[in-house]
């Protein structure tokens, strides 16, 4: 082989290796330049643990399975009674670390409150919360005071709770418990 | 003689506006509301729209002399009476009144083509607050009454007795009435602007009473057959904020239902009736009892890790429930459903009410999210704020009356809904002998007697309770509940509790006026 000839298969190689690193940065370089899944969730917990935050007293199933236990957690700061409501219940509604058992259906979204100048919070919810929810007068009830117990004992300017689905009101949740009005607190539910 | 009872009640949730049955058109299910005002009625169009009855904003613009004011930049609707308003918007159940008062509505306000419709609930929620003049949604009668218009309830009842056929009615609030015989029939007028009435169709056959009814205004036609010799009427009595009338009718002497004379004549002499019945005098406590297996249908209710369902195992001892209370203590039971149907929780308190029932048990089976969770719980109706929107909401001053069995009551008029609120007391003491019945006669050792607004119970004229029969979401619970042996002991402490209340009343007035404890064995 001539060294022109040599040349040449060097430079043809090397022309094959930069075509071919030029089509795989191409495709795989966005992905490459992401930042994965985990990093993204340490990021946002990252940035989460940067926020301000309050404690508050969330509502699990005791282990009785018949009343709700008191749990006090951290919870994102809301600035103004509407917001706090609203970071509560999100963290209200959100699946709880083992052994904690929650009374909320799984798959429940929290989609809006209101207040009322009255008291009453109105606490919309994603249809989840009836369509998965597994019936029982007792499941009802934890559910519907979960709710009621962690908006009434952490923002005192909440004295009531209705729920609504989808943005409308409901009878009931599994066809016990009468929610086509704001439920008041109701010490005989909460663990002592 | 051994009295034939037959007993048809009408409630007033059942009752159909007179006006309609007047016209020949039937119950008003769908189609409209009547407006009532003292210059007269007016039909108010509904609309059904996704399962709910709606009215247009331009009709009720029109009757209430309302400003409708769409604002399509603020994507709001906003309805004036005077200095008062009310802002809706579309696709929102919330609305909000002047001073910043939030209302929910059961379904957002919708446009179809060039109309905007709101559920028929605006009116009692939305627009009575805002309005100068008192506005009574009756929803069962689809009935909206207006200012000061006189619109009793009116009930009847029928008793045959085979030498009298005695009507009685139930008229509330009080209302005076005169009673005259116009040829072959009676004529009571009350002193009413209009009625609010049904009356079930006399027993077939029974030649005195051949049919009733209600002509606009203020009259009931009783039409009379062959059979009828003679009437009298009670003075009527107040018995709570309700006046009881009874007119009896006297038979032609020897003549029995189906076997018409040849010749009746109203001057033929009557036989000895019995004496017309005195209120206040002791009556049978429990008469009627209401058995309502929750759930049905699509409705399965609380499942169990073993496959069975809340609602068969209340079938099945509803089922049971209904034939021991019948052959050991003959009172008549009703049950709400009797095969896999789905009925809305209005629906089961109204068959109650309807039946004049003297007791309402609801029968349930319990769920939890932790297994291990077992036992029986019963429930009776707690108040917190449904109590005081009934008191709130009563429309009568509260004044002490005389009642049957005896003695006076305070008492109030509520909502239907609530008509649970006035009979606390008497759930509360049934509850309590359920639960003594159930630990010494079925041996269950956990049960739990508690207060809850629960939703079946509110609207139940009469004691009711709700009974968590166990958890099925437990595993030995489940075969419990699905075992004959243990259905029949819930059967039995059941029975038992009824004939401790029944005794229980017996002591007292018809309401109790505390509850009882229940007796140490």
């Amino acid at each position: 082989m001539t060294p022109r000839q040599r040349a040449i298969v060097i430079y043809s190689g090397l022309a094959v290796v930069l075509s071919v690193a030029l089509v795989a940065m191409l495709f795989l370089g966005p992905r490459w330049l992401a930042t994965s899944e985990p990093e993204q969730a340490a990021a946002a917990s990252a940035a989460t643990s940067n926020a301000r935050k309050i404690r508050a007293r969330l509502f699990y199933v005791s282990e009785d399975g018949t009343r709700l236990l008191p749990v006090e957690q951290e919870v994102v700061y809301g600035e103004g009674t509407i917001e706090q409501a609203k970071r509560i219940i999100e963290a209200q509604v959100a699946p709880p670390k083992p052994p904690l058992v929650s009374a909320i259906p799984l798959g429940t979204k929290l989609k809006a409150v209101f207040v009322t100048p009255k008291g009453d919070a109105y606490v919309d919810l994603s249809t989840e919360v009836r369509s998965n929810h597994p019936g029982g007068t007792t499941n009802e009830i934890l559910t519907a005071y979960t709710l009621v117990s962690a908006l009434t004992l952490n923002l005192p300017a909440i004295t009531g709770v209705q729920i609504l689905i989808d943005g409308k009101e409901v009878d009931t949740l599994a066809g016990h418990l009468d929610l086509r009005r704001p439920l008041e607190q109701d010490g005989q539910w909460i663990s002592q | 003689m051994q009295t034939r009872r037959i007993s048809f009640a009408v409630y007033a949730a059942g009752l159909v506006l007179l006006a309609s049955a007047v016209s020949g058109q039937g119950p008003n299910q769908g189609g409209q509301l009547t407006i009532l005002l003292r210059e007269g009625r007016r039909p108010l169009p509904t609309v059904a729209l996704q399962g709910r009855q709606m009215v247009g904003l331009d009709d009720l613009s029109t009757l209430f002399q309302l400003t409708v004011r769409e604002d399509a930049a603020a994507k709001a609707v906003t309805v004036s009476y005077k200095n008062q308003t009310v802002v809706l918007t579309p696709d929102q159940s919330l609305a909000s009144m002047s001073g910043g008062r939030l209302i929910s509505l059961p379904a957002p306000l919708v446009r179809q083509g060039n109309r905007w419709l709101v559920p028929v609930e605006f009116i009692s929620r939305a627009l009575a607050p805002i309005y100068d003049a008192r506005i009574e949604f009756r929803p069962a009668s689809r009935l909206v009454v207006v200012g000061d218009v006189r619109v009793p309830r009116i009930t009847a009842q029928y008793d045959d007795t085979g030498t009298a056929f005695r009507v009685t009615f139930e008229m509330t609030p009080k209302t005076s009435t005169a009673v005259t015989q116009e040829q072959n029939r009676l004529v009571v007028r009350l002193e009413a602007d209009a009625l609010d009435a049904l009356f079930p169709a006399p027993p077939s056959q029974n030649n005195v009473l051949t049919g009733i009814r209600a002509v606009e205004p203020n009259t009931i036609i009783m039409d009379l057959g062959p059979r009828f010799a003679s009437f009298r009427t009670s003075t009527p009595v107040s018995s709570g904020a309700a006046a009881m009338l009874t007119v009896e009718l006297l038979t032609i002497a020897g003549q029995t239902s189906g076997n018409p004379p040849v010749a009746a004549s109203p001057e033929a002499p009557a036989v000895p009736a019995s004496p017309l019945p005195v209120f206040g005098a002791p009556r049978a406590s429990i008469r009627t009892i209401v058995i309502d297996p929750g759930h049905g249908g699509e409705d399965s209710g609380a499942k169990g890790p073993g496959g069975s369902t809340e609602k068969d195992v209340t079938l099945a001892v509803a089922r049971r429930l209904k034939s021991g209370i019948e052959s050991r203590l003959g009172i008549r039971v009703l049950t709400t459903r009797d095969n896999d149907a789905q009925i809305d929780a209005d629906a089961r308190a109204s068959m109650a009410n309807n039946n004049k029932a003297d007791l309402f048990i609801s029968l349930h089976v319990n769920g939890s999210m932790r297994p291990a969770t077992k036992g029986a719980s019963i429930y009776s109706l707690s108040l917190d704020r449904l109590g005081e929107d009934a008191r709130r909401q009563s429309r009568a001053e509260r004044e002490v009356l005389p009642v049957y069995g005896g003695g006076n009551r305070d008492f109030s008029l509520v909502e239907w809904e609530l008509a649970q609120a006035s009979h606390i007391e008497g759930s509360t003491a049934f509850a309590a002998l359920v639960e003594q019945k159930l630990k010494e006669t079925a041996g269950l050792p956990v049960v739990a007697v508690l207060k809850a607004p629960m939703r079946g119970l509110a609207g139940a004229n009469m004691p009711a309770v709700l009974f968590e029969m166990g958890y099925i979401s437990n595993p030995d619970d489940e075969k419990l509940l699905g075992s004959a042996e243990f259905q029949n002991s819930i059967v039995h402490a059941l029975t038992e509790a009824i004939v401790a209340f029944r005794e229980y009343l017996d002591r007292g007035p018809a309401v109790p006026a505390a509850p009882a404890a229940p007796a140490a064995q």
